[in-house]
This record gives structure tokens, C-alpha cells and sequence, in this order.
């Protein structure tokens, strides 16, 4: 706008907007931001930790809160309800239905010696909650790496005070819940802020190249189990069926006994009786059975020979032997 | 004088942003004045007020921080070497004393690397492995193994806690003149090294196996004693019986002897009539169709074929 051919247009204003106006326009942003600035949402399973100038003044519940806006108050935001996990051995790869775990790079959290010097491969959880934020934020700086060697060192104390075997087998529960209560007094002692939930073991094994004489111990002891089972199953086919026999044979004698004593009791009775109605007529009665008895057996008799007493030497010559007959009597 | 007005509150900005702090809730400061420490360090949070330009504001955490050392191959008293792991917890309490020897949070790793590194190096080369890795005499709990095989835990003087405390309590005597304070030192982790390893796994291997060939034997053992005792109470069951069956056969024998001879045995006439009355019943028990029988004329019954007259 020089001294040129414009000359025309030297009137001519372009139109600027007004102070005010921007004035307004600055007013109206400082306005929002103040606004924008001075309230924040804690979500359902947070609490809000405010500071002022870096000074903490105070913890907000869940919901709508306010607070003094342009950075003059600043708020953390800290899940005080969510369960928090740290993996120690493994990591979860991608948490699901199926979820799927690695242990890469994290086998040298889980070897461990035990106290008989043995080594053990452990693999654990740990869930925990943040009770204290002021703690939490405060007190200690870098919580979570905090967590992390508080339970590896332990999970070692621990470990190393129990012999390879009942790591493996029945400390399995025990090491959970010490390693639960000496972490949590840990926790307080460092003042984390912190509660442990559970301390939750997963695989615990021997070291890789170890494990296939564990298994073979295994199997040597079902294999025992099965022999004695087999030596005690061929006993019980035997002993209850002897044992059985064995009162057969003694009520059978018990039977006997019975049996034989009454019946000699029956025998006895009856010659009793008899005696004492012969005792009434004893020639008679006698002379009367003797005849009777004959009367019965002789008519069976085939053979019947009669010999006159003074007839000597006819004996011989008698053929007392006739085919198919075996026997021979002599009578008086 | 619009433009002055716009210089001014320019130049009150920076003098106020040079002369305000914020000493946050976690941190602690102490100000210089051309590198000199001036007043005492500042530990309340809040806003803060210093000479611009010419104070500078040094801050230092007020938390426990946390250290972890590399992890160190070492040899324990008996000459076993293993990887010692460790952590500390630490916090600077004088932040003055603090900035003067190690200037900033770096150099304090560093010294407390060498501190705690060299105070491990000492306490686990005086300690044999197992004081090292156990913490208690405890006895362990039986599992199902065989008392023998129950892998004896050692017995230690020291342990793991008592060494750890060891392990502080030196290296606390020499920070005291470095404004920090070490709270806590513990084994992270403690490993064999890798050719130690290999041969641990070989006598665990060599253990095991020796466990379950002593399983096995067990077994065997034990189904041959089971065997030994089915055939042990069988004889004696069946003896037994036998035993039992046998007396009470002879019981009731005796028993009939003796109802007989009461009855048979009364007087001389009882005793006669028994044997005639048997006599006749062992006649009709044994004479029969094919008995020959050659009687006499002199018997008793057949005296009457030759004569009517009783003799």
C-alpha cells in the first residue's frame, strides 16, 4: 500500500474484528477449559486421589467429582476394587476360555533350590488388591516391580525350608498359605498399600530333565501298590472260603456228636427197657428170642445141613463151596 | 503503552514461573543458590516460593525406592557356586547429605551396587549353601516315602534370614554417611550355576531311582509275606478245625461209651442179656440167603429133630 497506482484504494478498510470480540472469543476459551477442568468421573472400581500443588488432600468415591480446575488440583485415579494378578513362571499369552500360557523368559523365575539342595521348578500367582492408595502412591515408588521381588525372595524363603519331596507332593497347600501370610506382613512392613488376596501355586515340578525319574517313582509305587493289592486279593479268595470249611468241618462233628449220643441214648433206653421186662421171666424171654430170631433168619437160609453129632468125619466131604457163593457159616 | 502493558505481564510470567514450585506429594527438595545449599530441605508438599534466577530447585524422591543388584556367580564357604540375586529397599533421609556425596539417584545405584554386591560376596562366601537357602530347623513333614528316603533336611547355624540380616546391617554402617538409609535386603534368587546344575539333576535322577527300585522290592517283599501268611492261616485254620472236630468226635464217642456201659454195665444179668440180645441181632444182621449153615444136632434148637425129651 505504497505509493503506487492504488491511490483508490486508500479508503478502503479491510474489516478487523474487534478487540472485544476477541477479547470474548479468549474469555469464552479460558471459560471452557476452567470448566472442562474442574471435573473428573471415578469409575465404579476406582478411587480418585487429589492433590493440590502436589499436596494430597483428599480421596473421592466413585461417580461425578469436582475439583479446583487449571492444574491447581490434579487427581490419580487408582482401581481400589480390581483384583490385580502378578504371574511368576509363566505368563498368561492371551486370557480366555482356552487361555494360553508361556513360560518364555520366565524360567528363571521359577527354578528354585530346596532345603535338601534339590531344585524345583515353581510356578505361582499372586492376586492382590491396593487397599492404602496413599500408600500405593506415596510411600513407595514402583510398586508392582516391589511385589515382584518381595514374592520371588519369599517364595525361595520358603521353598528352601522343605525338602523336595513335600514341595512336590503334600507342602504344596501349606507353601500357598505361608507364602500368603509372610507376604502380607511383608506388604505391611513396606507399607505397599497393598492386601494379598491368595497366593495360588500352579505347576510345581521337578527340573525338566529330572521329571522322568520322578515319574518312574510314581510308577514304582502304584506297581507296589498293585503287587500287595494282588498278594491280598489271592488271600481273600483263599481264607474266607478255608475259615468257611473249616466251620463246616466242626458242625459237621458237632452233628456227629449229637447224633452218636443220642442215639446211644435211644439204644440204651431201649435196652433198659427191654432188660427190665425180662428181667420179669428171664429163661422164657430168652429162650423166646433166641427161637424168634432163628424163626427169622433160617427160612433165608438156602444151605441148611444138619449134622448128627455122631456122625464123624461127613464134614470133609461136603462141598461147602458152590459157585457164586463166597461165604460160609458155622453155627454151633 | 499497549505493548508495555504486554511486556510487563510477560516479564511478572517469568519471574513468577521462576520463583514458584510445586513440591509434589512424593518428593522432597532442597534449593541451591550458585550450587549452595540453602535453608533446610523442603519435605511438606505444596506451592513454593524461591529467589528467581539465581535458586535452583533440586528434588529427591521421599519414597522407598527399590534396588536390584545384577545377578552375581559366587561360591558359598563350601565351595559350591551359585547365582545370587538380590534386592534392597532404600530411601534417601537426608537429601542435603545426599546431594553432597552422590549428587543424584544414579550415583546412588551405583555405591549401593558396590556396597550390597560386595557385603553379599562377603556373607555368602562365609556361609555354607544350605545356611544360605534354609531359614529353620523345621522338620519336614513325612510324605509318603520311606523314612530313609525321606531326604534328610541338614541342620543349619545361621539360615537364610539371619545372613540376609547380616547382609543389612553391614551395608547400613556404610551408608550412614551417604544421607540414604537401606531397610530391607533380601535373596531374590539363589541358583546353582549351569554345570553345577548338571550334576545336581544327575544325583537327583540317581535318588529317584533309587527310590523306586526300593518301591518295587517293597512290593515284592510285601506280596511274598501276604502269600506266606494266606498259607500260614490256612494250615492253621484247617488244622484247627481239624483239631476241634476230632475232640468233639471223641467227646461223643466217650459220651456213648459211657450211656452204654450205664446201661449195659448195671449187674451181671444186664451184662448177660447184652450179649445174648447183640448175639441175636448179629445173627439177623449177618446170616443170609447165601450163608451155609451146618448145625449140629447137639445145639440148643436142634436137639428136637432127634429128640422131643429136654436133656
Amino acid at each position: 500500500m505504497s505509493d503506487g497506482g492504488f491511490d483508490d484504494l486508500r479508503d478502503v478498510r479491510v474489516p478487523r474484528p474487534p478487540m472485544r470480540v476477541i477479547g470474548l472469543a479468549a474469555l469464552v476459551i479460558v471459560a471452557i477449559a476452567i470448566v472442562w477442568s474442574s471435573f473428573y468421573t471415578v469409575g465404579p472400581e476406582e478411587n480418585g486421589v487429589v492433590l493440590r500443588f502436589g499436596e494430597y488432600v483428599r480421596t473421592t468415591d466413585p461417580g461425578l467429582q469436582f475439583k479446583l480446575p487449571l492444574g491447581i488440583e490434579r487427581v490419580y485415579k487408582i482401581p481400589v476394587q480390581r483384583q490385580l494378578k502378578e504371574e511368576f513362571g509363566f505368563q498368561t499369552v492371551r486370557a480366555g476360555v482356552r487361555s494360553q500360557f508361556s513360560t518364555q523368559g520366565r524360567a528363571e523365575e521359577a527354578r528354585m533350590l530346596t532345603g535338601d539342595l534339590n531344585a524345583a521348578v515353581v510356578e505361582w500367582v499372586v492376586q492382590y488388591r491396593i487397599v492404602d492408595t496413599y500408600n500405593f502412591l506415596f510411600r513407595v515408588r514402583n510398586v508392582r516391580d516391589t511385589l515382584r521381588f518381595m514374592s520371588e525372595a519369599i517364595m525361595r524363603q520358603v521353598v528352601g525350608d522343605r525338602t523336595v519331596n513335600e514341595v512336590l507332593t503334600v507342602g504344596r497347600q501349606e507353601v500357598a498359605s505361608l507364602v500368603e501370610v509372610k507376604l502380607q506382613e511383608l506388604c505391611d512392613a513396606y507399607e505397599l498399600g497393598l492386601r494379598i488376596d491368595q497366593v495360588v501355586l500352579q505347576d510345581v515340578n521337578p527340573p525338566e530333565p529330572v521329571r522322568g525319574a520322578f515319574n518312574e517313582v510314581n510308577e514304582a509305587q502304584q506297581q507296589r501298590e498293585r503287587l500287595i493289592n494282588e498278594a491280598q486279593s489271592e488271600y481273600n479268595q483263599v481264607i474266607p472260603r478255608a475259615r468257611g470249611t473249616a466251620q463246616q468241618t466242626i458242625q459237621q462233628a458237632e452233628g456227629y456228636k449229637l447224633d452218636r449220643v443220642n442215639r446211644a441214648q435211644g439204644d440204651a433206653e431201649r435196652f433198659t427197657e427191654l432188660y427190665q421186662a425180662y428181667a420179669l421171666a428171664p429163661e422164657v424171654t430168652r429162650k423166646r428170642m433166641y427161637l424168634e430170631t432163628l424163626n427169622d433168619i433160617l427160612p433165608n437160609v438156602e444151605s441148611k445141613i444138619v449134622l448128627d453129632e455122631s456122625l464123624q468125619g461127613i464134614l470133609p466131604l461136603l462141598d461147602l463151596k458152590s459157585p457164586g457163593t463166597g461165604q460160609t457159616q458155622g453155627g454151633r | 503503552m499497549r505493548i508495555a502493558l504486554i511486556v510487563a505481564a510477560i516479564v511478572v510470567f517469568i519471574v513468577l514461573a521462576n520463583s514458584l514450585y510445586v513440591v509434589n506429594e512424593p518428593e522432597q527438595v532442597i534449593v541451591t543458590q550458585f550450587g549452595e545449599p540453602i535453608g533446610d530441605p523442603i519435605i511438606e508438599p505444596g506451592l513454593k516460593f524461591k529467589t528467581p534466577f539465581i535458586q535452583r530447585v533440586h528434588r529427591f524422591d521421599r519414597r522407598f525406592l527399590e534396588w536390584n543388584g545384577d545377578a552375581n556367580e559366587l561360591p558359598t564357604r563350601d565351595k559350591r557356586f551359585i547365582w545370587v540375586d538380590t534386592y534392597a529397599r532404600w530411601r534417601i533421609t537426608d537429601p542435603l547429605l545426599f546431594f553432597q556425596r552422590l549428587r543424584d539417584e544414579n550415583g546412588a545405584q551405583s555405591r549401593l551396587d558396590d556396597i550390597l554386591d560386595g557385603e553379599t560376596r562377603n556373607a555368602i562366601a562365609n556361609h555354607d549353601l544350605v545356611e544360605v537357602i534354609r531359614s529353620t530347623n523345621r522338620e519336614p513333614v513325612e510324605t509318603n516315602l520311606t523314612i530313609e528316603e525321606q531326604t534328610v533336611l541338614e541342620d543349619i547355624e545361621t539360615g537364610r534370614l539371619a545372613i540376609q540380616a547380616m547382609i543389612l546391617e553391614a551395608s547400613q554402617e556404610r551408608t550412614e554417611d551417604l544421607g540414604i538409609e537401606i531397610l530391607d535386603v533380601r535373596f531374590q534368587r539363589i541358583n546353582y550355576v549351569e554345570e553345577v546344575r548338571q550334576r545336581v539333576y544327575e544325583r537327583m535322577i540317581s535318588e529317584r531311582q533309587r527310590i523306586a527300585d526300593r518301591f518295587r522290592s517293597e512290593g515284592q517283599g510285601e506280596a511274598q509275606r501276604i502269600r506266606g501268611e494266606r498259607d500260614r492261616d490256612l494250615k492253621e485254620i484247617e488244622s484247627e478245625a481239624y483239631r476241634t472236630a476230632q475232640t468233639i468226635i471223641g467227646e461223643a464217642d466217650a459220651e456213648a461209651a459211657r450211656i452204654f456201659a450205664g446201661a449195659y454195665d448195671r449187674s451181671q444179668q444186664t451184662r448177660d442179656f447184652y450179649e445174648f440180645l447183640k448175639t441175636m441181632e448179629t445173627f439177623q444182621n449177618t446170616i443170609d440167603q447165601k450163608t451155609s449153615l451146618i448145625l449140629s444136632t447137639d445145639g440148643d434148637f436142634t436137639r428136637f429133630l432127634t429128640s422131643p425129651e429136654t436133656p
